[in-house]
């Protein structure tokens, strides 16, 4: 009948893909009325990428990630991961997804090993804690309390933690927060790792560069919508098909005489810098040298940059700081 | 494995580790109730060592005269006249911690030679629960009879002692407080147990758990489990040190072991509703602080609750503190009831189910 041909409304076609979302909306009921933190969002993320969700503080993405863990409910729109729904199967999706809640405490009375043990207990298939302790460089904190390990140690721990059940799917909610430089560069080789190992990261960060180096795509999103999506490569190049040539600003330069140069399209100043966007460097710096002898400017200390996730991000964000 | 044992016994575990692992919350449940047993047992039960019997003769024979002077010399024992009913009725009022009844006939056994080798029995009432009292007396009984049937030198008819119980209905204090301070603690672990969970659940331990497989059943079932064993090991050392230093024993261990599990579990249902009600641990605090005094102080456990002014009484009848504490009393010491036993157990059931399906209703998880 032409009744029961018509398309189930729920129905998602993964396709192969590990998440899938249409439409999705939370909309949370504050004291300053409705905030629609996640508004109307799609995306998929495909089987064993690295997928960044970037944003300013307060964009939705915590929100976001754990509508997909199934802790928290939507309000509407479609949601499947691993090919299950996050809260009609959520028991069955657990155990084959990891989680690293960006603020979430730890037993503070427990030692390192306690915990991992206690956490793999929950889980019909788990990693060996030793293999844990070892891949994330807590063996000298093993026997230690989590109340008295370094944040970057507890940082390590929680992410130690979404790897007990050997997931096929990790969530880590700014996993590099509070890191130190060596620690972050160990953790983005354990999160290439896991790569490797065919399993899928969906992450979120504020380190634009981290991104850049991890991530094998980005979603840039704000007030709860996807601004941009895509690779690095293309949501960079798709802003800005100009290079920046910059140099320490010189009083007898006008922004008039800069614009004119051959190939800028756009003058800009930051801090004691000036920018140029240009769309053919060697012309614009030869014409810059130019208009350098004839005011008497020598020797300008010229830098080429190409633009970046980060040059992105506050093109799309804005630059005003937030909440 | 279902679902429900699954790490169960793990998070148990770590529970109690975690417990033990926090100094001020092993002060509260272990050292707290020690202090008070002793501290209450030192100012109220005063040094018992001489036990006030009474004497009842029914001889009236030199024979039995001769005999009040053996039990006299006897430096614990305190004799005091009177017929048997005034010296039984004395004795449940508390006044008496054994009685010895000379039966009619005495004069005559000894007097008429051996024609009966039937022991004479003298009667000695004393009350099991008061432990080391009635052992005293009855030890020193037996040694006072045993000379003088040497003095006798075996010409029968030999003295003999049978032993009765009486049950008095004004405990030591020691007896009375006892259970009383077993009840407080459950009532304590209790109302204090769902702390833990909303600690968990502010720092968002309870949601860092939900994104795993582990249910909640399990999750509240492993903090229940946590705070019976706790409750155990409270049970034990209140009773060891009743005991040991009181002479307080148990009547009834199984019944007593049973009403410890029904309270625990009432009171951490009671627990369940507190923190459900409360958005922070703070808050969880106060609000089990302010449960807590109201339960002890009305609810007649320290003191009986006929002492209480007349419109509090009805309070004491509402409070389930009052119910533990009563049959736990009549369990482990005897003594008056303040309702017959399956009331108490009836009320604690009914407190246990109101407040289990106001949890189950009202506790917030995130
Ligand atoms: N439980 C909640 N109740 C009410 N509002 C909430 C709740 N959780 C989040 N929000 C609001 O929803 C919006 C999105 O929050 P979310 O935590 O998803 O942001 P985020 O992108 O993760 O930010 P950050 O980078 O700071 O972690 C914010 O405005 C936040 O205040
Ligand atoms: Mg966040």
């Amino acid at each position: 009948m032409a009744v029961d041909a018509q398309p189930t409304d729920t129905h998602l076609d993964a396709d192969g893909d590990v998440i899938v979302t249409e439409g999705l909306t939370k909309v949370f009921e504050g004291r300053g009325g409705p905030l629609r933190a996640v508004e109307n969002l799609s995306l998929r993320v495909h089987r064993a990428e690295i997928f960044g969700l970037l944003g300013p503080n307060g964009a939705g993405k915590t929100t976001t990630v754990e509508i997909l863990e199934g802790i928290n409910k939507s309000d509407s729109g479609k949601v499947s991961v691993l090919g299950l729904d996050p809260n009609r199967d959520s028991t069955q999706l657990k155990e084959r997804i990891g989680v690293q809640l960006q603020t979430a405490a730890l037993y503070p009375n427990l030692t390192v090993v306690e915990l991992i043990d206690v956490f793999r207990s929950f889980y019909k298939h788990s990693l060996p804690t030793s293999q844990l302790i070892s891949e994330y460089g807590l063996e000298e904190r093993k026997t230690g309390l989590t109340k008295e390990l370094s944040g970057g140690q507890r940082q390590r721990l929680s992410v130690a933690l979404a790897m007990v059940n050997d997931p096929e799917l990790i969530f880590l909610d700014e996993p590099t927060t509070g890191l130190d430089p060596q620690a972050r560069r160990s953790l983005w080789d354990r999160v290439a790792a896991l790569k490797a190992e065919g399993r899928t990261v969906v992450m979120t960060t504020h380190y634009m560069e981290e991104a850049e180096q991890l991530c094998d795509r980005v979603a840039i999103m704000d007030h709860g919508r996807i601004l941009e999506l895509g690779t690095v490569d293309a949501v960079v190049s798709g802003h800005f098909k100009e290079r920046s040539v910059r140099f320490a600003t010189v009083p007898a330069f006008d922004d008039a005489h800069l614009a004119q140069l051959r190939a800028v399209t756009r003058v800009a100043h930051e801090t004691d810098e000036t920018v140029l966007y240009t769309t053919d460097v060697p012309a614009t710096i030869g014409d810059l040298e130019r208009l350098g002898e004839r005011v008497g400017a020598k020797n300008l200390d010229v830098a080429v940059k190409r633009p970046t996730l980060e040059d992105v991000f506050l093109e799309l964000t804005g630059r005003a700081l937030r909440d | 494995m279902s679902r429900f044992t699954r790490g169960l016994l793990p998070l148990t575990i770590a529970n109690v580790k975690s417990y033990v692992r926090d100094r001020g919350a092993l002060f509260w449940t272990i050292a707290f109730p020690v202090l008070f047993v002793v501290l209450f047992g030192s100012l109220f039960s005063g040094g018992t060592t001489k036990f006030t019997v009474g004497w009842v003769d029914q001889d009236q024979s030199a024979a039995a005269t001769s005999l009040r002077q053996g039990f006299a010399a006897v430096s614990l024992l305190d004799l005091k006249d009177a017929n048997q009913d005034d010296a039984l009725a004395q004795m449940r009022d508390g006044k008496l911690d054994a009685v010895i009844v000379v039966p009619a006939g005495l004069g005559t056994a000894l007097s008429s030679t051996g024609s009966t080798s039937t022991p004479f029995q003298l009667i000695l009432y004393t009350d099991p629960s008061k432990q080391s009292a009635s052992g005293t007396v009855q030890q020193v009984v037996a040694q006072v009879v045993g000379g003088i049937n040497q003095t006798l030198s075996g010409k029968p008819p030999e003295l003999a002692v049978q032993p009765q119980t009486l049950q008095t209905q004004n405990l030591t204090n020691a007896a009375y407080f006892v259970p009383s301070i077993l009840a407080m603690a459950l009532m304590q672990l209790g109302v204090f147990a769902a702390i833990p969970l909303v600690a968990q659940r502010e720092k968002q331990i309870l949601k860092r758990l939900s994104a795993t497989p582990l249910a909640r059943s399990t999750l509240v079932g492993s903090n229940v489990f946590t705070r019976l064993l706790i409750a155990v090991v409270q049970t034990l050392i209140i009773v060891g040190i009743g005991a040991v230093l009181f002479g307080v024993s148990v009547l009834q261990p199984l019944a007593v072991a049973a009403l410890v599990v029904l309270g625990a579990v009432t009171f951490v249902s009671i627990g369940y509703v507190i923190a459900s009600y409360a958005r922070t641990e703070d808050s969880a605090n106060t609000l089990a602080s302010v449960v807590q005094f109201p339960l002890m102080f009305l609810s007649g456990i320290f003191f009986p609750i006929a002492f209480m002014p007349q419109w509090l009484q009805p309070v004491a009848a509402f409070l389930p503190l009052t119910y533990l504490g009563d049959a736990l009393r009549q369990t482990m010491v005897g003594g008056a009831a303040y309702a017959p036993l399956y009331i108490d157990v009836l009320v604690l059931a009914g407190w246990l189910a109101v407040t289990f399906l106001i949890s189950a209703r009202y506790f917030r998880w995130q």
